[in-house]
């Protein structure tokens, strides 16, 4: 991966009708790093991802980032609805999106790289299941494969450990730490600070203002406060 | 006690509004199973029900203009449908107050629709614009009818993946770049659906024949296709049913459809249930 995978953030704000969700908030992702989002509930942690992601619209600034078409993102879990008929397969394939786009195809190498990637997340007995038979720790497998399928320079995680067992958090983090060293730009959010302290470099505190931004040893510090 | 023969295939048989009218249920099923399905999915079920009444204010416009003519009844309701998709949309974000923001909407098409109407027309003209006239369905409006289903299904087969995707999890189609807005245009078939139901239907009972199979497949446990396919299979069980039943009862026939497709939503709801219970605890 290049020096193509930075975000930059200009003065970014969010609003939902009144309600200012994010507030100027400044700052660079940079490329191949590894950051942790933390705050308080409603403190604008998803909203951020959403805002790099494309999903809300600005009220004011701007994102830049030059890997906007090779940008991967993992909602909420209760964003997604899980009595959709789908099976695990179906669900990973759409990770090939930018090879089969709306109208072709799966071929067999796309097959066999959901295949692959079903095996990296420990998910090859499931993939004929349909997704609301799994459990919430192999759905999050799940939707972690078809993030490997999407190959991204950029990836979003909101809250990707949240409401599972302590296995799929092994496995998880094991492939968060395979893609920092990959050197794609991942951006987490997450409320564990032990393991944001264990695992990740850098972290940002938000409060719907940005409280801090760095190193997660100087960062930490401001979420006590 | 009456032949198999006499009691199913001879009103089709002997009497063209008969046949007109399964042509045209026909023809809304095959749209309706696929549309039907995308709405209960997308738990847009309530937003149907609304962009139906909203249909009516400019079907009642375009009664006013040129009387029951079908193709300005449908070029009215097209506009005022399409109007009021892109107003919802503009409150979409807005979770409880959404709702209450629906109905409003639907009361004031409703009113405004029927007040308009009752102005220049007859009772017997507000009774066809709320529960439409499925046995006097002419040769033209059959055409459009067709066409619009027509266009529906071929959209929706052409569009299938990302209407699909967006259905449980728009943000991934957002996050991958994609700049079409497939929720407006999914919009803008449910609109087409319903104008091309207002002819059979009316305002009031539109949605039915193209929630009720829906949501009578959606108990089955299939892919998106396969209750595709089943919604369509009961929408025409439904209409079959409603019609003979309404010929044979002197009834009205639009109600009688509605209520069969009701009555096979209830069966799928208890069978599917009891089934569900026999099986083994698969979470």
């Amino acid at each position: 991966m290049g020096a193509e995978g930075g975000v930059l953030l200009r003065e970014v704000t969010v609003r939902y009708g009144r309600r200012v969700a994010l507030e100027a908030v400044s700052g660079e992702f940079a490329s191949g790093s590894l950051t942790a989002v933390i705050g308080a509930n409603g403190a604008g942690k998803s909203t951020l991802l959403a805002a790099i992601t494309g999903v809300v619209r600005l009220a004011g600034g701007r994102v830049e980032c030059a890997a906007r078409r090779r940008l991967a993102y993992l909602p909420q879990l209760s964003a997604i609805d899980r009595d959709y008929p789908l099976s695990v397969a179906e669900l990973i394939s759409l990770g090939g999106w930018r090879e089969i786009g709306a109208f072709r195809a799966p071929r067999s190498a796309l097959r066999q790289r959901i295949a692959a990637a079903a095996e990296t997340v420990g998910l090859s007995g499931r993939l004929e299941r349909s997704i609301g038979e799994i459990s919430v720790g192999e759905f999050q497998r799940a939707l972690f494969a078809r993030l490997i399928l999407q190959d991204a320079t950029v990836i979003l995680l909101d809250e990707p450990l949240a409401a599972v067992d302590a296995q799929t958090m092994s496995v998880l983090l094991d492939q968060i730490t395979r893609w920092h060293e990959d050197g794609r730009t991942v951006i987490a959010v997450l409320h564990d600070l032990d393991l944001v302290q264990a695992r990740f470099p850098s972290t940002l505190v938000l409060a719907r203002r940005c409280l801090a931004w760095g190193p997660t040893e100087a960062a930490l510090p401001a979420m006590a406060v | 006690m009456m032949s198999v023969h006499a009691l199913i295939v001879e009103p089709f048989e002997t009497l063209a509004f008969m046949r007109g009218a399964l042509v045209a249920c026909l023809a809304l099923a095959l749209a309706n199973g696929a549309l039907g399905t995308l709405l209960v999915l997308r738990r847009m079920s309530l937003d149907g029900d609304v962009l139906g009444h909203a249909v009516m204010p400019g079907a009642a416009v375009g009664f006013l203009y040129a009387g029951p003519s079908a193709a300005w009844l449908s070029l009215g309701g097209l506009t005022s449908g399409l109007a009021v998709a892109a107003l919802a949309g503009l409150i979409a974000s807005e979770g409880a107050r959404r709702d209450a923001g629906l109905v409003a909407f639907y009361l004031v098409a409703l009113s405004l629709g029927v007040l308009l109407v009752a102005w220049r027309g007859s009772n017997v003209d507000v009774m066809r614009v709320l529960f439409g006239t499925v046995l006097a369905i002419d040769q033209r409006a059959l055409i459009q009818i067709a066409a619009a289903s027509s266009v529906i299904v071929l959209a929706i087969a052409l569009l299938y993946r990302p209407l699909a995707v967006g259905a449980f999890d728009p943000a991934f189609l957002r996050a991958v770049g994609t700049r079409m807005p497939y929720g407006a245009v999914f919009q803008a078939l449910v609109v087409l659906g319903l104008v091309a139901s207002f002819q059979a239907f009316g305002t009031l009972l539109a949605v039915g024949p193209m929630l009720l199979p829906a949501a009578a497949a959606r108990c089955w446990g299939l892919g998106v296709a396969g209750s595709m396919v089943l919604a369509t299979g009961f929408g025409l069980a439904a209409s079959v049913a409603g019609l003979l039943v309404s010929y044979h009862g002197n009834l009205p026939s639009g109600p009688a459809i509605v209520l069969a497709a009701a009555l096979l939503f209830g069966f799928s709801l208890a069978a599917a249930g009891g089934w569900r219970r026999l099986e083994p605890m698969v979470r």
